[in-house]
């Protein structure tokens, strides 16, 4: 309703804050608004100029002016706190309702459960349940053989817990809808394979930048290119050295069995909102597929809202979801941060299996699936009198060189069996120069495009790792 | 306006004129498009509810101004970003604010399918024919003709026509209100709040998707005053992008702001299929005598042939009887046909390698399993092929010593059920018989739990079982 003109405001204008686009005067009816002759000295503007004599409070130029606290009306100058003083409103009227509440961390709670028989399930069945268990209730994605029943099932179950699986129209839109749901302080995942994951690579560093959670599940197929939608880790160079542009890094586990799918996503989960950083599932395409036990945990996690969230509500009103500084002092600054976070990862989170390692002379390095091919070749030569030993990276990044060192004492040998031309190998090299480790000879067992190593031929390499041994003895 | 920061503490700290003063250039058509959803939000009373999502381009800092939630997107996928806020907080007002480039370049995809996905959002697309923060660019927006740095000629026809993203918008099922609308005078502006807060009255009232394209002024780029670009847009931009409603449906609320997540255990324990109730046992232990703690199995066949299916009963039995197992399917990209076969493991405690190179027990479903996987099958091992369609063995390549030939009419024993698809499950019976790995109540046991919520099929399954039993167990060692 508009108001008799004699009652509605009048414009004023602080002309600091006039930025002298004249949109204004082309808006008022009165020609009360007048091109400015006097270049303000703090903005080098020249603002417009008000004789408001015949102004009649249309208000018309209130609204042709873009800058929020350019042309007001009359009855906001004292808000402002007088014409030309730079005022702080919550000096003289205290502070806005949304800023006077500080956002806390609502903890989340573990609800226990009763004692169940173990299932039978596939990897990414196992990985799916896993995430229901650790409260994920959304889900996006974009079917990608050999991940999709993971997809599927959540498809399928969510719906039913009144969560959400949301077929995107591309991983790119997948990931960016995790942003979102992360950004509003919720546990959501993933599930992918290796096209699909180099997709997700600029969301992954958006979500780092950001510092969101979110478990990215990569069921890796054989590449490079559209390869097949057989097993190979030849991700791994991706997931540990290049979660997209910039500095970036990310927990990235690797299971062994469907219970590992089970249990190391839960674990996800929680590294995910421990560090307010995206995690990766790294699993071949071997054990997406392969069914076997798996026990259930005896409790489940009914997610809390973390502090930071940005919920769409009063209390989480002042956050911010962003991973843009646009000033170098800010970037560098957030960069050191994230750096210190990395530094509190690597010095916590590093986990592996030694299976035999006690008073191994040949280490066996492999994971994911070609682990258990090496851990019969460890049990078959051990037969043979060999001392090797199987040690199974959980973590790739950080690398368990921790776990890895006391070996090297009586180690002579190293052999790393792996469905990659060398990228699980690059990952203990570079832990090993970084520790400033030194350490024997390495060779490997490498099969590519879908081809998993055989037992056979890691036995055979075993074998002629001990007779070089042997050699060297002589 | 409470809906704008008193002070901008992000932009530049908040420090000097920055504080009260907008990043966007003077007579930016951006300023007033924040000062309308400013007051529309504060008129609708959502302030509290709101999530805006803001863009890459220039209106990559809305966030500096706007007092409600709020999240930064990458350039072009502010649609995935509100619809992941949607979904995770139904009842917050999620606002998508995007320019040219990032809606109509770089996101279309975004743009188009969360448009059709219809999911109550609210898209305000900021078309000025031109690309700003990169420094006056071609867009998708660009006029026929226009200049611009990637453009230096003007925009010609293999460059693409101007892209009318409302009537595109429009024409889709999912969006409930489109509207395009103008800054250039006092009248359109009053119309460009007016429809701005249609849009996110219709989200708020959980109807749907409304977009709201503005023509808006860029005169920086555009290189010409500010009032020279109000009747540049008016009199060049409207004639290709007229104004107007270009849908506007009456649905009815629907979309449920109160859904929240179920963790209700039981809810959940029933939804994965767990099952409070031990299987009962029935071997005596594990079947060592079929060759030491793990043993190996490959079932093998055309797709269609159900070896994926006996292999995870098989395995199942062996999880029923205490034991490790694992399966591991394998099978061309074809949904039905081509090859398929799975690998069976069976450990007293634990299955190392899961994977099959050398079974001890093959059964072939047809003659290419045969010959491709007989020679795989280690010494000692057994062989179960279906005779009805494997009649000819004189081709078989050589075998390691002292494999057992164990030829059962798998196919020729389903007729005789009617139901040629039950062969597995005949399988399963001679597996049973030819292996004694477990007893006939393990199997049954496991194909009962399977079929217990389909009752009907389980007459026909086991009497398949029970005539893959009864044929294999006539067949001399």
């Amino acid at each position: 309703m508009a108001m008799p003109a004699s009652t509605r405001p009048k414009p004023f204008l602080e002309p600091e804050y006039c930025k002298a686009c004249l949109r204004c005067i082309d808006a008022c009816a009165k020609d009360c608004i007048t091109q400015g002759d006097h270049v303000h000295p703090g903005t080098g503007m020249i603002p417009v100029l008000l004789d408001l004599e015949n102004c009649n409070g249309c208000q018309l130029c209130i609204q042709a002016c873009p800058e929020p606290y350019g042309l007001r009306p009359e009855t906001e100058r004292e808000v402002s706190g007088g014409d030309f003083e730079l005022e702080d409103p919550a000096a003289l009227f205290g502070p806005k309702p949304g800023h006077l509440v500080e956002p806390v961390d609502h903890p989340g709670t573990e609800i226990p459960i009763s004692a169940r028989e173990p299932l039978m399930l596939k990897g990414t069945y196992a990985s799916a349940i896993g995430a229901l268990l650790a409260g994920c209730r959304h889900v996006f994605g974009y079917p990608i053989t050999p991940s999709t029943e993971g997809a599927e099932l959540m498809a399928k179950i969510l719906p039913k817990l009144d969560g959400a699986f949301v077929q995107a129209v591309s991983e790119v839109a997948a990931v960016n809808m995790m942003y979102g749901c992360a950004g509003a302080g919720l546990p959501c995942a993933t599930f992918t394979s290796s096209p699909g994951f180099s997709l997700m690579l600029e969301g992954i560093s958006y979500m780092i930048g950001a510092e969101l959670p979110g478990v990215f599940i990569n069921i890796m197929r054989g590449g490079p290119g559209l390869g097949n939608i057989a097993p190979e880790q030849a991700d791994i160079k991706l997931a540990c050295r290049g979660l997209g542009h910039g500095n970036t890094h990310g927990i990235v586990l690797a299971p062994s069995t469907p219970q590992e799918m089970l249990d190391l996503t839960r674990l996800a989960f929680e590294l995910s909102f421990r560090y307010r950083n995206p995690v990766v599932l790294l699993g071949d395409g071997y054990l997406g597929q392969m069914t076997g036990v798996v026990r259930l945990p005896k409790t489940m996690t009914q997610p809390g809202l973390p502090a930071w969230a940005v919920w769409g509500d009063l209390e989480h009103r002042r956050n911010l979801i962003s991973s843009i500084l646009i000033t170098e002092v800010d970037l560098e600054a957030h960069n050191i941060h994230l750096n210190a976070k990395y530094a509190d990862i690597e010095a916590n989170e590093q986990r592996a299996e030694l299976y035999r390692c006690e008073d191994a002379e040949i280490i066996v390095v492999a994971c994911n699936t070609p682990a258990r091919m090496a851990k019969g070749a460890v049990e078959a030569v051990r037969f043979k009198g060999v001392k090797a030993g199987l040690f199974r990276p959980i973590t790739l990044w950080p690398f368990p060189i921790e776990a890895f060192e006391p070996l090297l004492v009586h180690a002579k040998q190293i052999v790393v069996v792996e469905a990659s031309p060398g990228q699980l190998q690059d990952e203990l090299r570079l832990a090993l120069s970084k520790a400033e480790l030194g350490h024997p000879p390495i060779s490997s067992v490498q099969r590519y495009g879908g081809m998993l190593p055989e037992q056979v031929e890691i036995e055979a390499r075993i074998l002629d790792a001990a007779r070089m041994m042997e050699e060297v003895k002589a | 306006m409470s809906v704008i920061y008193d002070h901008f503490e992000r932009h530049a700290h908040g420090e000097g004129l920055k504080g009260r003063t907008t990043h966007y250039c003077p007579g930016c058509g951006h300023g007033l498009v924040h000062r309308d959803l400013a007051e529309v939000i504060e008129t609708l009373g959502i302030q509290d509810r709101t999530i805006l999502v803001s863009p890459v381009g220039c209106s990559v800092f809305a966030y500096y101004y706007f007092d409600v939630g709020n999240t930064q997107a990458a350039h072009g996928r502010a649609p995935a970003v509100a619809i992941g806020h949607k979904r995770a907080n139904p009842n917050s007002i999620v606002i998508s604010y995007q320019g040219d480039g990032d809606l109509a370049s770089i996101g279309l995809a975004e743009t188009i399918s969360t448009a059709q996905m219809g999911i109550p959002i609210t898209v305000i697309f900021i078309n000025n024919a031109i690309y700003g923060m990169t420094g006056g660019q071609l867009a998708p927006t660009t006029l026929m003709g226009q200049k611009t740095t990637t453009s230096p000629e003007g925009r010609t026809q293999a460059m693409g026509m101007p892209l009318r993203m409302a009537e595109l918008i429009a024409q889709l099922d999912g969006p409930v209100y489109v509207e395009r609308v103008a800054l250039y005078d006092a009248k359109h502006r009053i119309k460009a709040k007016k429809a701005i807060e249609k849009a996110l009255r219709i989200q708020a009232e959980g109807r749907g998707y409304a977009f709201i394209e503005v023509l808006s002024e860029c005169p920086t780029h555009l290189k010409m005053s500010p009032e020279e670009t109000e009747k540049w847009v008016q009199e060049c931009m409207e004639p290709v992008f007229p104004l107007g409603v270009k849908k506007d449906l009456v649905v009815e609320p629907w979309w449920n702001a109160e859904q929240t997540p179920s963790f209700d255990p039981g809810k959940v324990l029933a939804l994965v299929g767990a099952s409070k109730d031990a299987p009962t046992r029935h071997a005596k232990g594990f079947p060592a005598h079929m060759g030491g703690q793990d043993i190996s199995f490959k079932l093998a066949g055309a797709g269609g042939d159900g070896a994926q299916t006996a292999a995870l009963l098989l395995a199942r039995a062996a999880i029923n009887e205490g034991f490790d197992a694992t399966n591991i399917p394998s099978y061309g990209p074809e949904s039905r046909g081509g090859t398929s076969y799975a690998d069976v493991h069976i450990a007293e405690t634990e299955v190392l390698n899961p994977g099959a190179p050398d079974p001890m027990v093959l059964v072939a479903f047809n003659a290419p399993s045969l010959m491709k996987f007989a020679p795989t099958v280690r010494k000692g091992g057994v062989i179960i092929y279906d005779s009805t369609v494997i009649e000819d063995l004189s081709k078989l390549p050589a075998l390691a010593p002292g494999i057992r030939m164990v030829g059962v009419p798998l196919t020729q024993l389903a007729l005789g059920l009617e139901r040629p698809m039950v062969k597995n499950i005949v399988a399963l019976g001679a597996i049973q018989s030819v292996t004694q790995a477990f007893p006939v109540e393990t199997f049954l046991s496991t194909i009962r739990t399977v079929l217990k919520d389909k009752p009907a099929l389980l007459p026909l399954n086991e009497a398949a079982f029970a005539a893959g039993v009864r044929h294999a167990a006539l067949i001399p060692a």
